[in-house]
């Protein structure tokens, strides 16, 4: 073996260690990048000396499908919180105060109120004004409930808008790691944007994939359609500008084939949870809220009294299809939106809000006034009749033989109940993805006191290379001086 | 040999999460201290929270029902009080009319005592409480009965006087009229004199009350009549008693017509006196009826209240020692990320 030998193998320790040296630095200054995951060298000796066979890059795939699911789970019921949220505050408002069931208490205290005074005009006013807060509680709800609807179709527009972008993305991505690894050349750096990617695309909706030669990955969705194979496949969604009661959404095409939100609990991915409120939850309470104005049109209903046989007519309360009373026991739908106060009793109108007392808004033979001002068996019937348990439509998804006041807390439950599993599905799920998260990071992370001890190595490395070659030229001088 | 591996981020992330998750909670905490209720009442009660709104709609029906029971009490006082002063109106009365039986005291005074007896009751059946008039049954925005000397001549001053005319032939003041002696006279006030009053001319000529009385709840599932009618036979009575003396002992009756009608007329008064105390004694049974349902509903408004604390309400102190905890632990938790973030060979290596 010669001096010159010795020389070479110092010489390629040099180009090793700074090979590893510039893979520690890329390693320390991705230290915060979540995306990233750790790379290091792999050496192999051959004569003569050391060389980088591969640069390794760290991966757990079990974990990263495990984070990739919690993330899709955490996404949706973080939505679903976020929605409800929104619904109940908009439509009961804070502390339920703005609420059809607060609204149909007063209304029932100013009734009774009016029942022990009706002679007094004051008294009756303040009973239409109770009705009139009830019809705009109602009214409101349900325009809120139709905004709330529009905002979330802006959404799932706004969330395909992005699944096709990174899908778009991907295509490159995925490109640049076939290119790669067709050559041979490191596909660390277009694997960890591919992945990035990954991530980003099941945020929006749950997926699996499998790969195929050269590392081509292709994703479905969960539920089997296929979202990128090659290329990226079209997710359509035709937006809806406006939504009324009984308008119904569309649905979102991943390459044709309709997207099913998945029941409540199971919802996966922002764009079901989207969906998931939009025809589920706001169209649900939509009912609930048709049928409560269904309970108290019915409850507020004239009969005849004259024993003529004509039928109760609408009475305090009417709506769009009034004077007749809506279909009993099953949902009118965009009730709570079209029912207001009689005319005939509002006093802003024209109306007399006496006719609470008398009865008569549908003629002489409905009133039940015999005469006298202090008549108050009517309301008393009022009130009763707010507290009878009537049939409700089993689409409202609550009680269906209850009084209109208890379906009106009942809704109320309702709503709670589903922000109290969601609030826990989401405290869940984060944790879920947290712990996840921070396995996948310790996994496949970089940790700067690691890299910078192996500096210190490569530092030592580099300075016997160099003592190598210095001792090699002196050992050369020595010799040529000889000579 | 890797033994197992922490990466710098994971180390880093590690107390973010649970600080974020103390930090909400102690926002919470400090609104449960300081309202003695849960923050988030629908999250801390779910479909309970239905439950939750009709208890404090119950509450709040309960208590317009105890207000509204306090107002029909103070009309059934004030209908009590009314009924006493007829009471006394109808002894004084008596005391004169005993006197005219005894012969011992002039027409003139009589017939006053008579006048005064008619206002008295006329004005005490008329009172109103509330703008309501007390004895005009569910018609109480009208006055229940009508003077009867007014110009001119009311109706029921008209239909007497018509009842006499029929029964005699002539009217009070003729001249006639003397020839008429006690048992006549009492003949025509039993008879056609009687029907005015007790019978169907009271609601024509004298009466626009409703028999039916004004029906309250008083409490969730119980209605009673809480008022009393100027229809009732003590008040008939007693505005016939009055009407007889004041009209005929005006007239040109003989001494022992008058004496006959003064008899009549006692006889009326002291039977509408024992009516009068039986109404007023059915009305304390309703008064008692609805001091006792505003005691029970004031109960139940209790126990519901107590139920509504028992779902939403969180002991003060608990919350603040839970705050307390947590405000420990975040500090804590600071003081530890300072020293993990310290803790690095690169602070090391020069």
């Amino acid at each position: 073996m010669s001096l010159t030998t010795a020389l070479g193998i110092a010489q390629n320790a040099l180009l090793t260690t700074a090979r590893r040296t510039s893979i520690v630095s890329q390693n320390v200054t991705n230290a915060s990048n979540p995306d990233y995951s750790r790379r290091s060298a792999v050496l192999s000796s051959d004569a003569p000396g050391v060389r980088v066979a591969e640069i390794r890059r760290a991966a757990a795939e079990g974990l990263f499908w495990q984070n990739l699911n919690a993330s899709s789970s955490w996404e949706a019921q973080k939505q679903l919180l976020a929605g409800l949220d929104t619904l109940a505050i908009s439509v009961n408002g804070a502390d339920n105060a703005a609420s059809p069931a607060t609204a149909l208490g007063r209304l029932q205290e100013a009734l009774q109120l009016y029942a022990t005074t009706p002679s007094s005009a004051t008294v009756a006013e303040g009973a239409l004004d109770a009705g009139r807060q009830f019809v705009r509680s109602l009214n409101n709800g349900s325009a809120q409930i139709q905004t709330f609807r529009t905002n979330m179709d802006v959404e799932i527009g706004i969330a395909v808008n992005d699944l096709n972008r990174l899908l778009a993305d991907f295509e490159v991505a995925n490109k640049s790691v076939i290119a790669a690894r067709a050559s041979g050349r490191d596909a660390s750096d277009a694997l960890d944007q591919r992945e990035a990617i990954l991530k980003q695309i099941s945020d929006q909706i749950p997926v699996s994939t499998f790969s195929r030669a050269n590392d081509d990955m292709v994703i479905t969705t969960a539920d089997g359609s296929t979202l990128f194979e090659t290329r990226p496949r079209a997710v359509s969604f035709e937006s809806t500008a406006a939504y009324a009661p009984g308008i119904a959404g569309k649905s979102v095409y991943i390459d044709g084939i309709p997207l099913s939100p998945g029941k409540n609990g199971a919802v996966s991915g922002r764009l079901a949870s989207f969906v998931a409120l939009r025809d589920e939850v706001a169209t649900t309470l939509q009912t609930q809220l048709d049928e409560i104005a269904r309970g108290a049109i019915t409850a507020f209903a004239e009969t005849d009294r004259t024993g003529g046989g004509a039928p109760p007519l609408a009475g305090l309360f009417t709506w769009a299809g009034g004077p007749a009373l809506p279909p009993a026991a099953t949902t009118s739908t965009g009730l709570a939106s079209s029912i207001s106060i009689n005319p005939a009793f509002d006093s802003d109108a024209g109306g007399n809000p006496a006719l609470l007392r008398d009865g008569g808004a549908n003629g002489a033979a409905y009133v039940a006034n015999p005469g006298g001002a202090s008549y108050a068996d009517l309301l008393i019937d009022y009130g009763d009749r707010l507290t009878a348990p009537i049939a409700f439509d089993p689409a409202a998804k609550l009680a269906t033989n209850i009084s209109v006041t208890e379906f009106s807390s009942a809704s109320i439950g309702w709503i709670e109940a589903s922000r109290q599993t969601a609030f826990n599905a989401e405290l869940t799920t984060s944790a879920l993805k947290i712990r996840t998260a921070e396995a996948l990071s310790n996994e496949t992370g970089v940790n700067i006191d690691v890299e910078m001890s192996l500096l210190l190595d490569l530092e030592h490395a580099y300075e016997a290379s160099a003592r190598l070659i210095r001792t090699v030229d002196q050992m050369m001088a020595t010799l040529l001086e000889t000579v | 040999m890797k033994v197992s591996y922490v990466s710098s981020q994971a180390i880093s992330q590690a107390l973010r999460h649970s600080l974020l998750r103390m930090q909400s909670e102690l926002v919470s905490g400090q609104k449960e201290a300081q309202s003695g209720k849960v923050a988030d009442v629908g999250l801390a009660l779910g479909i309970r929270t239905g439950q939750a709104v009709s208890l404090a709609r119950d509450v709040g029906r309960l208590q317009t029902i105890v207000d509204s029971n306090t107002l029909v009490a103070s009309r059934l006082a004030a209908t009590q009080d009314s009924l006493s002063r007829i009471s006394e109106a109808g002894s004084t009365f008596l005391s004169a009319l005993t006197a005219a039986i005894s012969g011992d005291s002039d027409p003139a005074t009589t017939r006053q005592a008579g006048r005064v007896m008619g206002e008295a009751l006329t004005g005490i059946v008329n009172s109103s409480f509330n703008g309501e008039h007390l004895f005009a049954g569910v018609n109480t925005d009208v006055r229940p009965l009508a003077d009867y000397r007014a110009d001119p001549p009311s109706a029921a001053k008209t239909a007497f006087d018509a009842a006499f005319l029929a029964h005699f032939g002539f009217a009070q003041s003729d001249p006639a009229a003397v020839a008429i002696d006690g048992p006549a006279i009492t003949a025509f006030l039993d008879g056609p004199a009687a029907a005015e009053f007790l019978g169907a001319g009271w609601e024509t000529n004298w009466s626009n009350a409703t028999d039916r009385g004004i029906s309250t709840r008083i409490s969730l599932n119980e209605t009673v009549e809480t008022s009393v009618s100027a229809n009732i036979d003590g008040i008939r009575k007693l505005a016939m008693a009055a009407a007889i003396v004041d009209d005929l002992f005006s007239s040109a009756l003989n001494e022992g017509a008058l004496e006959a009608v003064a008899k009549t007329a006692s006889h009326l008064v002291t039977e509408a006196m024992g009516d009068i105390a039986q109404v007023q004694a059915a009305t304390g049974f309703t008064e008692q009826r609805i001091e006792n349902a505003s005691e029970r509903l004031s109960m139940q408004v209790d126990i519901f209240n107590g139920f509504l604390n028992d779902m939403q309400g969180v002991d003060p102190f608990e919350a603040a020692t839970r705050v307390n905890a947590l405000i420990t632990q975040i500090e804590t938790s600071y003081a530890l990320t300072a020293r993990i973030q310290q803790l690095s060979l690169t602070r090391l290596l020069s």
